[in-house]
């Protein structure tokens, strides 16, 4: 095993400006703008032939300090955008060119957190190519090379001279517990696909403004819009997230839509974190990452349906 | 479909139009190249896009040789600005997405065809198809019916094609000077034919008020919901299971769908 001291945390992330575009995730947003950005050119169109021709989708970049939740995210979006199905080239791409550097959470960082309820772990990340885990004793991390892209991280710091064997008096710190302990059955997603007409959706969507904030902050939610932008002779065909908490998300040309009531919308929300994605993918789509919970403004919170589960 | 990237056009144009009824104009369609833009099969969907507009999902209505045919309303911006075009423009074209009509699970069987409107447009392909394999299917049956004369979509199969081939069963809602064919609602009309749902499925297609008393009808008669199928609307962006918005369920109209028996949709959210 590895291990990096703690003071030369800052100079391991600075080693590797040299080889990556390094993205370090701030606490609020998750770090999946990397990977599928907020707004990014498909495609460049002759507007007289109609000819188009991709965009490119970025250069190698290095995701640094990614939560462990947010790293089983990412393979989630794995799954939706790669591995079932079509491919998404332009995810397929980055993906490719990303390495992912998580860091196992010491603390939990925050009231909300319920990875462990969720099947996950402040301390696992195996969809990361290196994890950066505490020694018990605080002075530095353990580091697990999960990959081959691991091993190039590996390659930088040791030519570096950042990292060494770990001294055999250390171990990695016990795994933290989540604050917020949500119950979630085996069967979640075929009971809450049961109980679809049943009253509780709309008392849980009942405060709810449909300003999508839950969907921004969410590193597993990948809907996404498409629009154009013309430049004279050209347009550019982008991708943008979008909301399924908006009802324009939805709405058709002639007027109707499916999902025109916010208990509906959210209904659709909560059942694809907790059951949908399950019988497509094999997996659960919410994390338990708790940002949803804490930026609500009205206070909604996703557990809420995965505890009612027990009661179904 | 571009292997390397699902979400890219082809580049194509417009080698023909034809005027439907006031707002529904058929447009075939081929690539700069003079190709089709790919073969789809029957019920299937492709994207298609004009320069500097944008993109919307349709039915195919028929295909050829070397061009692909979609017809379309004027319902909003995009097919606003579709209507606009002309022959030799260009447009993109992506697809084919979705499943399609059963044609395999079909076979042997009579094949009753229900329309309204603009319905008739995903109904065609399997029609096409049905005729083009006609030792495959027992009896062929269309009954389509919309509001006047002037809304009657692909008069030429109406008219002339299909009277011929098949059972041409064509109705409008109100009487209308010249009009000496059948006067009346369509879910009542299949009714009054009395068609047997003996070894026979029912391919129904058009506005949901129509889809639901047609429903009414067909059950009545004694259909079984695993014989009747109809394709489903959503608005799509990517076609490809990705963009999320035309799920039902755990199901996307853009792969699962857009066809269905009402047996399928029954185990649905009724989220359509
Ligand atoms: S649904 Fe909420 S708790 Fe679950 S992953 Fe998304 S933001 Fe985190
Ligand atoms: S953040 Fe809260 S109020 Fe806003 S859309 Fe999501 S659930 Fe509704
Ligand atoms: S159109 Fe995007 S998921 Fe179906």
């Amino acid at each position: 095993m590895m291990y990096l001291l703690k003071e030369n945390f800052d100079k391991a992330r600075e080693a590797l400006a040299g080889a990556y575009a390094v993205v370090v995730p701030d606490e609020v947003l998750p770090p999946k703008d990397a990977l599928f950005p907020r707004s990014e050119t498909l495609y460049e169109t002759d507007r007289r032939t109609g000819e188009a021709r991709a965009a490119g989708a970025g250069g190698k970049t290095l995701l640094f300090g990614v939560r462990p939740c947010d790293a089983r995210a990412i393979g989630n979006l794995d799954a939706a955008f790669l591995e079932s199905g079509y491919v998404d080239a332009n995810y397929a791409q980055r993906r490719e060119n990303a390495t992912i550097v998580a860091l196992a959470c010491a603390q939990i960082p925050s009231p909300a957190c319920f990875c462990d309820s969720m099947g996950g772990s402040p301390h696992e990340a195996p969809e990361a190519d290196v994890v950066l885990t505490e020694a018990a004793d605080g002075s530095g991390y353990a580091l697990d090379f999960q990959s081959e892209k691991g091993s190039a991280v590996a390659e930088i710091w040791k030519a570096a001279d950042l990292i060494g064997p770990m001294p055999a008096h250390l171990e990695k710190a016990p795994a933290p517990t989540c604050t917020l302990k949500v119950n979630k059955v085996p069967d979640l997603a075929q009971k809450l696909t049961a109980a679809f007409e049943d009253g509780l959706w709309e008392r849980l969507a009942e405060a709810c403004l449909g300003c999508g904030c839950c969907t921004y902050v969410c590193p597993t939610c990948y809907c996404f819009d498409i629009g154009l932008e013309n430049r004279g002779g050209t347009a550019d065909t982008f991708r943008c997230w979008d909301s399924c908490m908006f009802p324009g998300y939805t709405q058709m040309a002639g007027g109707h839509n499916p999902r025109w009531s916010k208990t509906q919308r959210l209904r659709n929300r909560y059942l694809h974190k907790l059951a949908y994605f399950d019988e497509r993918y094999g997996r659960t789509l919410c994390v338990g990452c708790g940002r949803c919970i804490c930026r609500c403004p009205q206070g909604l919170d996703i557990t809420r349906a995965v505890e009612w589960g027990e009661r179904l | 479909m571009n292997a390397a990237n699902p979400l890219l056009p082809a580049a194509c144009r417009i080698i023909g139009i034809t005027d439907e009824t006031p707002d529904v104009k058929t447009f075939r369609l081929q690539t700069q190249g003079g190709a089709k833009p790919f073969a789809p099969m029957p019920g299937q969907l492709a994207m298609i896009s004009v320069p500097g507009a944008g993109e919307a999902m349709f039915s195919i209505t028929a295909q050829g040789e070397d061009w692909i045919e979609s017809s379309i309303k004027r319902v909003g911006a995009l097919t606003e600005a579709l209507h606009e075009l002309s022959e030799g423009d260009a447009v993109g074209v992506r697809g084919p997405y979705g499943n399609h009509f059963p044609v395999d699970a079909l076979k042997g069987k009579d094949l009753l065809f229900v329309g309204g409107g603009i319905g008739l447009a995903p109904i065609r392909s399997l029609i096409r198809y049905a005729l083009e394999h006609r030792e495959d299917y027992g009896k062929l049956d269309v009954l389509y019916g919309s509001r006047t004369t002037a809304d009657l979509v692909f008069k030429e199969d109406l008219f002339g094609n299909w009277p011929q081939r098949m059972g041409t069963h064509i109705t409008i809602d109100v009487p209308e000077d010249g009009w000496d064919g059948h006067v009346g609602f369509v879910p009542a009309y299949i009714e009054e034919k009395g068609f047997s749902p003996k070894g026979r499925a029912c391919i129904l297609c058009g506005p949901p008020i129509m889809i639901r008393l047609s429903l009414a009808s067909l059950y009545k008669m004694g259909f079984e919901k695993e014989n009747i199928i109809t394709t489903l609307e959503m608005r799509m962006k990517c076609g490809i299971g990705k963009c999320g918005r035309c799920n039902i369920g755990s199901k996307y109209v853009c792969l699962d769908g857009p066809v269905f028996s009402m047996a399928e949709l029954d185990e649905l959210p009724p989220e359509h």
